[in-house]
């Protein structure tokens, strides 16, 4: 979500002034750009982000095991959901042998497939 | 056919005795010897917590095993002897040389790569920086 954010911005600058000016017609387009607070809260928005590293591409991981639940456990939510890859960062080949991984882990009772009440 | 490894966990009712998980493994290893497989490794996981409860049970005995097989008759007699075995409450077969042959693909390819050339550092963060800069003036 970032990373997108920020070309998206960029973009708005200038449409956003033009219309300001043109006054009707902003309405479609206008919900983020022409918004009187949202100068500000870019320049709060401007700190460089720390870019996320897959953390099976840095360990140089060929197979991810279902049996260590431990090192999949990080990688989904308190209510067992597996975490989508924009908030862990994992490469896309690696989220695809992760959530193999989940839910053959899930099945044989390692990890839960919605936290109990 | 070629042979097939496969990986086999299964889950105990947490107060079977100890002899009576010595003969639920020891019948599955005859049943796959009968058949033709052989039974690579046997490891007892022990007691341990599950992750949700099954048949009101919270906790089982977790007994993992690796198979070795050119058939798939083997698995199809283990997990019906694991169903009809009342002490097991859970079972899962996982086929593994699939995975295991992508790995050591994986692992060839790197080592050759790193081989053909040494590895290069790409820093993509400067640049990002730079066109959140480029960004600012025009706020």
């Amino acid at each position: 979500m970032a990373e997108e954010n920020a070309p998206q911005q960029q973009s708005h600058g200038p449409s956003s002034g033009g219309m300001r000016s043109s006054g009707p017609g902003g309405g479609p387009g206008g919900p983020g750009g022409g918004r009187p607070g949202g100068p500000a809260k870019r320049g709060k928005r401007n700190f460089v982000r720390k870019k996320k590293v897959c953390r099976f591409c840095v360990d140089k991981a060929d197979f991810i095991d279902y049996k260590k639940a431990e090192i999949l456990a990080p990688f989904i939510q308190e209510r067992g959901k597996i975490l989508p890859r924009r908030m862990t960062g994992t490469c896309s080949r690696h989220q695809r042998w992760l959530t193999v991984a989940i839910k053959r882990a899930q099945n044989i009772a390692l990890l839960p497939f919605a936290a109990e009440l | 056919m070629e042979e097939r490894l496969y990986d086999l966990i299964f889950i105990l009712r947490p107060d079977t005795p100890e002899a009576d998980i010595d003969k639920v493994i020891s019948t599955l290893e005859h049943a796959a010897t009968e058949k033709g497989g052989k039974i690579d490794s046997v490891n007892k996981w022990g007691r341990k917590r599950m992750a949700y409860r099954v048949q009101k049970l919270r906790e089982g005995y977790f007994v993992y095993m690796v198979i070795r097989s050119s058939h798939g008759e083997v698995v199809k007699e283990l997990e019906r002897r694991l169903k009809v075995s009342d002490p097991v409450i859970k079972y899962l077969t996982v086929r593994l040389d699939e995975e295991l042959k992508r790995q050591e693909k994986l692992k060839r390819h790197r080592e050759r790569r790193a081989a053909r050339r040494p590895r290069k550092t790409v820093a993509p963060a400067p640049a990002m920086a730079g066109a959140e800069q480029a960004a600012a003036p025009t706020a």
